[in-house]
């Protein structure tokens, strides 16, 4: 289906907006009908199945349509050129990548300059740019004039805006469609909308959302089947001895799951920051919701608790960045946005993207205007004190270039970078906010599998790549270490878990920790492909996690062992989840999902190290990782599937899971196979290389405020042969060695690892006890902050309500005082007085004299005497004022 | 003079005390308690059918009446002479910052009237006491002249009092007599200030247009009623002294304005009344440290002055803030922008912690109103239209917006609140948050609710809550970063002393309480109240543009005239003291040497 432009961005608008809404008319549906959907509600899992089967059909066709009317490029990121034989880009890659290590490692030692600087502009400048040699033979007639449309067709009100993003970001075109919905606020400051930002990004991930979820909700359907009729919930015992005995809530499972992939397409679709702001607190209050589904049981109430607040940190930081953009630059948007003015003239309002990455500028990365206008408040102040109001903009105006050369208002952009990623910190569960993923094990395990692996944790990397073409080279360091320290704590703690859920969930941690170091390493493409495969095979394992554990009633690895026999499908399509995320395939040939994209991130860390040598441990950080993933993950299969029974009493309730549980299991382990894989331009990482954002394809050298300068190197340089041979037979090795350490341990039993754990007693309670991150932070924050909490609310009664008691009592003392000047005092005077009038009255007898004329003489006297005293005081008061 | 509005704004106003003392009167007597209920309702559905049929176009007006939605102008004024010798009027009007504070208030009356069905002391009284308060903040409201406002101010203090005291829970005389010190503490300053504003103001200093547009002269007049009125004011001998608030804005707006002009004790004038002002304007909104009133006045209260005292009370502080004291003072303003930002913040976190803290249900929620309330102050304070930000009013008229948005929201989600408290008191007759639990398996649909409206609070996209919240916290940035930064952090504290009480109450296996034979399903009345607080909570929330459509063009117009005023009055000594009277060319050069001398540079 060819589209002429125009109608391309309202066709996609509307197929994807649909998509995103069907789940939530679902939830409404359920909310108010669901216990009237046949009996106990059990048609409500068909509603919201329905729902989301819809949308990723929705999906899928929009897929299909962007397919079609943009074909990607044939990339050789990642698939090393070997699968599809298509390797003739490999050549120049190397040459100029060659070139570009070079240049840089001793551009880096050069520049000490703190602003930022582009890369490689002169070799832009020769035209010999490493990424536009791809993108030349991949100019396949995207001559897309740069017009925006005005939207006519959607009717709704408000103003509508609808453009079209395009520019050469050496990998053919970036193409973005974005524009607005619905207005929650609109004022010449800031607009509130409800919009979208499309490119091939946003279409990728509605696919990968909505398939996940449909595999999900139908093995829900499955898994929550004991909600279906009355629950005795055994984790929960009441304070007069016995189990809670409750109703089950069928229902309500799938209506906050159809909240949930509503909330979660909301992110995926947002067309500004301050949308994604609001999908992001309603996807972590959905979370609220499913981590507390068991909301009898202590445990899940407070970890649905500690999973929002601790998000809520996350979003602080959010906040901050939000303000920092917004407060300089008017505008939230992503795209830029068109609108027609009443003289009917093209007004283009340019968005985030445009200011930071201006066209003007080669798309290169610039503190914008309002940010150096912003940052140099003081001296605007001084302008703007002494020249007219249009004399003043244009001094500044002509001032802003010097003041940016300054390095004024860099400071902004980066408060604004580590603001956002502060958010994704939270949500994408990285250290220090990781605390809370798993925690929230203790939701029922679809949720684990959507909310909590695949989708709602993976939205702060989507996010970060999202937002990436605004982050300074200064924050992406900072978002590379926070990445590898993550991957790594997660990693050690996954080593010494039992509960194979958490696992799972530390697994999960570790993972997103990968995804955060390649984005931070310049690997934008890395880090969503690894998003992607993550996304399979991490649900698919999830799910085999629950299928175990709704078979054995325990999450307990050390109760499972030979599982393997009764539980066919449920472990093998666990061990392919498994080496799907250890990256296992034969080098340079074929693998799972998960060895392109764990290779690709391997390659951007290597070539990192090379340029900026000071930053190594990153890439050791990255490696070590592989062959702990390896080992904690065969760990978990060995235990659960290999060997005897270790506890016969669960072994002998074990079966295999209902086919509606285990058929997901099959299509989502395909998935885990061949997510990884390019058919022709079929493929993910041509798809993300669409999606490039512009600019980002050139690496940037910069740094000085938190790091010293650092080259962030291109991706394209990646796919050098001496960086990722060395990448690919890193991974090789070291996830083999965890693979066989694990064998060794669990297999074999050539090790005892209860002989090592005793050996490495301080080590291993140390990682027992998750690095003790709870109990630190029990001790610096939450335990201060009751008690500031007490202190707060003690002050009130203890020392304002006393003050304002001493007043009362003061107030009331001088009362008595008064009260006894009154008695003795005044009453005393008046006393004394009639006493005296009185005695004078007696006195004046006699001046009472009978005579006429004395009386007379007496009042006008008076009067007189009343009138002067008057006159003159009067004429005082008028003198006052 | 005709003046169309004069019986819908004084039937909303008066009908209720009218009411009220029908009802004083022997006709009815006091045993038909179920009688005195109903006449209370349906008085308080008229005055509410009343001022939403005026504020909705769609509804047709009433009397002829009608506000004009996005019009920022004052509305329907209505213009009596009342005590003459003064110059003091009966003077009423409506704007968009005032119409859509009048609804609540009516539609909250109506809900709480609904909510005192459980009263059972001295029925007739408390009703009487009731309808007079509704008149008493209508009259807030809707006054224009200060001397009558402040005859409102204090109508309003005495029936609360008594609803406090009489009605109340076991310590409600210490509650009653700490709510009316402190506010009567805070009326004296005002008429300090209204007095020093009064005998220093003079309409003979402004311009004709503006003695039509700010009522002094009626535009009702014919032209030469008109010149006729202008030329007596013009013509008296010493200065025309005023009550009319917006003739006092806009003297206070002139360039040398007498308010900044004279001095008292040392202070301008206007700095001097901004204070006198303001501290009794933010004693009862309330802000920390004077806010202890509030917890006591709210676990003392019944569940219907609750709502009323959340809902409307604390909105008649920050409604005098942005109608008086801004407009009026706006040297003091700019000067103490610093100070009402501040206790905004110091209010906001100092609130969220103290509430994190309490035991008390309902202590918890009172101090969470001191927190939201302190949005309100940052958002009306952040007087960002200063020269470093090139007299940008943008920024500024959209934290007032968001905090008129946010108190209206609070004062759906805090009425919501403490009814859904006062649910559960009446059935348990404690609030001890150790001990409930379990709540949403005995009463899932109340639970519901309750938890809707909880969120509310919370500043969850989506219900009523978040759009003030994040206007104003967008928006203080650039005033401070370390306030805005501060004012960030506070939604980790409301996020913890939320969830953390949803949890006791209405998480858990098992009710730990005592009468947990009571926990009965919500019944129709209690239905009825909770259902339109929860719908406009998310309605708010995901259309808060109804709002907005009143609310932003007169706040809009205010702030873009003191941005203005920033300008060219308050700054424009700066600009003559550095000659902008020079050529274009030298004032150019200037600029530019300026800069190079007084950068400081500091290259990061």
């Amino acid at each position: 289906m060819e589209l002429v432009e125009t109608d391309l961005g309202a066709t996609l608008s509307t197929l994807l907006g649909l998509a995103w809404l069907i789940p939530l008319a679902s939830f409404a549906a359920i909310l108010f009908f669901g216990p009237k959907m046949g009996p106990h509600g059990r048609n409500s899992a068909w509603v919201a199945t329905g729902a989301i089967g819809t949308s990723l059909a929705l999906s899928l066709f929009a897929f299909g349509t962007w397919m079609v009317n943009h074909p990607p490029a044939v990339a050789h990121h990642g698939d090393h050129g070997d699968v599809h034989g298509e390797d003739h880009g490999e050549e120049h890659g190397k040459e100029h990548d060659d070139s570009h290590a070079n240049n840089h490692s001793a551009e880096a030692t050069n520049r000490v300059a703190a602003r930022l600087v582009r890369f490689a502009e002169e070799q832009a400048a020769e035209g010999g740019h490493g990424d536009r040699e791809h993108g030349d033979h991949e100019h396949d007639g995207h001559e897309h004039s740069d017009e925006g449309h005005g939207d006519e067709g959607h009717g709704d009100e408000g103003q509508h805006a609808d453009s079209v993003e395009h520019g050469d970001t050496g990998h053919g075109e970036k193409i973005a469609y974005s524009g607005d919905w619905y207005a929650l606020y609109r004022s010449p400051s800031l607009v509130l909308s409800i919009g979208w930002y499309i490119d091939s990004l946003t279409v990728l991930l509605f696919v990968v959302v909505t398939f996940i979820a449909t595999c999900i909700h139908v093995y829900a359907t499955g898994y929550m089947h004991d909600e279906l009729h009355d629950v005795t919930d055994h984790e929960v015992t009441l304070a007069a001895g016995g189990h809670l005995h409750r109703p089950g809530r069928f229902p309500r499972f799938f209506q906050a799951l159809s909240l949930f992939c509503f909330s979660m397409l909301g992110i995926v679709i947002a067309g500004n920051l301050a949308m994604v702001f609001i999908f992001w607190e309603l996807v972590g209050i959905c979370s609220w919701f499913l981590i507390g589904f068991y909301f009898e049981r202590k445990s899940a109430s407070t970890a649905a608790n500690k999973a929002f607040i601790v998000n809520r940190v996350g979003d602080f930081g959010m906040l901050i960045g939000l303000m920092a953009l917004w407060g300089a630059l008017g505008t939230l948007h992503f795209g830029d946005t068109v609108s027609v003015d009443a003289e009917g003239h093209q007004v283009v309002e340019p968005g985030l993207f445009s200011l930071v990455r201006p066209a003007e500028n080669g798309h290169a990365l610039q503190v914008p205007d309002g940010m150096v206008v912003a940052a140099a408040a003081s001296r605007v102040g001084n302008i703007a004190s002494v020249v007219s109001p249009e004399d003043a903009r244009a001094v500044i105006a002509e001032q802003v270039s010097g003041w940016r050369a300054m390095g004024m208002g860099n400071w902004l952009l980066v408060v604004a970078g580590l603001g956002i990623f502060c958010g994704c910190m939270g949500k994408s569960a990285q250290v220090p906010l990781h605390v809370w993923l798993p925690d929230a094990m203790e939701g029922p395990t679809p949720v684990s599998a959507l909310v909590h692996s695949a989708t709602m944790v993976a939205a702060g990397v989507y996010l970060t790549g999202r937002f990436y073409p605004v982050l300074t080279p200064d924050v992406l360091v900072v978002i590379a270490y926070i990445g590898a320290i993550t991957l790594f704590i997660a990693a050690t703690i996954a080593l010494v878990c039992t509960d194979i859920k958490r696992v799972l969930a530390y697994s999960t941690v570790s993972q997103l920790g990968y995804m955060m170091l390649a984005l931070g390493v310049g690997g934008w493409v890395a880090g969503l492909f690894h998003l992607v495969t993550h996304a399979f095979f991490k649900s698919l394992l999830f799910m085999c996690s629950g299928s175990v554990i709704h078979a054995c009633h325990t999450n307990d690895m050390r109760r499972m062992g030979g599982l393997l026999k009764k539980m066919p499908y449920t472990g093998w399509t666990m061990l392919v989840g498994c080496l799907a995320i250890i990256g296992a395939g034969v080098p340079f040939v074929i693998g799972f999902s998960g060895y392109y994209s764990k290779d690709s991130i391997l390659a951007q860390a290597l070539l990192f190290r090379q340029i900026n040598p000071s930053h190594a441990i990153l890439w050791y950080a990255a490696a070590g990782g592989a062959a702990l993933t390896a080992f904690y993950m065969f760990r978990l299969w060995f235990m659960t599937f290999i060997g005897e029974p270790r506890d016969q009493e669960v072994a002998a309730h074990v079966h295999e899971s209902p086919s509606v549980m285990t058929t997901p299991l099959v299509v989502l382990s395909v998935m885990a196979v061949a997510a990884g894989w390019s058919l022709g331009s079929l493929g993910v990482v041509n798809l993300l290389e669409q999606a490039r954002p512009l600019g980002t394809a050139a690496g940037m050298t910069g740094g000085g405020l938190l790091t010293a300068a650092v080259t962030v190197p291109a991706e394209a340089a990646s796919h050098a042969e001496a960086i990722h041979v060395t990448a690919t037979w890193t991974a090789f090795a070291t996830a083999g060695l965890g693979v066989l350490l694990a064998a060794a341990f669990y297999v074999w039993r050539v090790v005892n690892p209860a002989v090592i754990a005793t050996t490495l007693r301080p080590v291993y309670v140390f990682l027992e006890n998750k690095w003790y991150f709870d109990e630190i932070y029990n001790w610096i924050f939450v335990k201060p902050a009751h008690g500031i909490a007490m202190l707060a609310s003690a002050n009130d009664r203890g020392i304002i309500d006393s003050i304002l008691h001493l007043a009362a009592w003061l107030s009331r003392q001088l009362a008595a005082i008064d009260a006894w000047i009154d008695r003795f005092l005044v009453d005393g005077l008046i006393n004394t007085l009639a006493n005296v009038t009185w005695t004078m009255g007696l006195r004046l007898r006699h001046v009472q004299t009978g005579r006429l004329r004395q009386y007379v003489m007496f009042i006008v006297v008076g009067t007189v005497a009343i009138f002067l005293l008057a006159s003159m005081m009067l004429s005082a008061t008028v003198a006052i004022p | 003079m005709s003046q169309p509005a004069f019986w819908p704004l004084t039937l909303i106003l008066f009908l209720p005390a009218i009411v009220a003392f029908v009802l004083s009167l022997p006709i009815i007597p006091k045993a038909r308690e179920e009688l005195i209920r109903w006449i209370a309702l349906a008085t308080t559905a008229v005055v509410f059918v009343i001022s939403l049929m005026l504020a909705v176009p769609a509804l047709g007006g009433f009397g002829g009446s009608q506000f004009a939605v996005g019009d920022p102008a004052m509305q329907m004024v209505v213009k009596m002479p009342w005590i003459d010798a003064f110059g003091i009027e009966y003077l009423l009007g409506v704007d968009g910052i005032s119409m859509p504070l009048v609804v609540l208030t009516t539609f909250l009356s109506v809900l709480a009237c609904g909510a005192s069905w459980n009263i059972s002391k001295h029925v007739k009284a408390y009703f009487v006491l009731f309808l007079l308060l509704e008149t008493g903040m209508i009259g807030v409201f809707i006054s224009l002249d200060f001397f009558l406002f402040y005859v409102f101010w204090e109508v309003m203090l005495l029936p609360m009092y008594f609803l406090i005291g009489i009605w109340g829970g076991p310590r409600r005389e210490y509650a009653a007599i700490k709510f009316f010190l402190y506010t009567l503490l805070g009326s004296v300053l005002m008429l300090l200030a209204i007095l020093m504003l009064y005998f220093n103001s003079d309409v003979k200093l402004l311009s004709d247009d503006q003695l039509i547009a700010t009522q002094v002269v009626s535009p009702l007049l014919d032209e030469a009623g008109q010149a006729e009125a202008i030329a007596e004011i013009k013509a008296a001998d010493s200065a025309v002294h005023t009550f009319n608030l917006m003739a006092l804005a806009a003297i206070g707006q002139l360039p040398d304005s007498p308010f900044s002009q004279v001095e008292v004790f040392g202070t301008r004038l206007e700095v001097l009344a901004f204070l006198l002002l303001l501290i009794g304007f933010v004693i009862k909104v309330p802000v920390v440290p004077v806010h202890t009133w509030l917890p006591d006045a709210h676990v003392e209260a019944p569940t219907p002055i609750s709502m009323i005292l959340a809902g409307v009370l604390l909105k008649l502080g920050g409604y005098g803030i942005i109608r008086i004291c801004y407009p009026i003072c706006p040297g003091g303003g700019l000067e103490l922008a610093w100070l009402v930002c501040g206790l905004g913040v110091v209010s906001m976190v100092y609130g969220a912690f103290a509430a994190l803290a309490q035991k008390d249900f309902k202590r918890m929620v009172a101090y969470s109103s001191v927190s939201h309330m302190g949005y309100v102050m940052l958002g009306l304070g952040v007087w960002s239209a200063v020269a470093g930000r090139e007299y940008a009013w943008e920024s500024w008229a959209q934290g007032v917006n968001g905090a008129m948005f946010q108190m209206l929201a609070h004062g759906i989600s805090s009425a919501g609140m403490f009814f859904m408290v006062g649910v559960l008191y009446d059935r348990v007759h404690h609030r001890n948050l150790e001990e409930f639990g379990g709540i949403f398996g005995r009463m899932p649909v109340y639970a519901g609710m309750a938890v809707a409206v909880f969120f509310a609070g919370l500043g969850l996209p989506g219900l009523c809550g978040f759009i003030g919240e994040v206007l104003v916290t967008l928006s203080a940035w650039n005033y401070s970063y370390t306030l805005a930064a501060i004012s960030a952090f506070t939604v980790i504290l409301t996020a913890g002393y939320i969830l953390w009480a949803i949890q006791r109450v209405y998480l858990g296996a098992e009710y730990r309480g005592p009468h947990e034979e009571a926990l009965t399903p919500m019944n129709s009345r209690e239905l009825a109240i909770a259902t339109p607080l929860v719908f406009l909570a998310i309605v708010f929330g995901v259309y808060p543009q109804s709002l907005f459509d009143y609310v932003t063009p007169s706040v809009n117009h205010q702030v873009e005239t003191l941005a203005a005023w920033t300008r060219d009055v308050h700054d424009a000594d700066v600009r003559d003291a550095n000659g902008e009277s020079d050529i274009e060319q030298t004032a150019h050069q200037a600029a530019v040497d300026h800069v190079a001398d007084n950068s400081g540079v500091t290259t990061p």
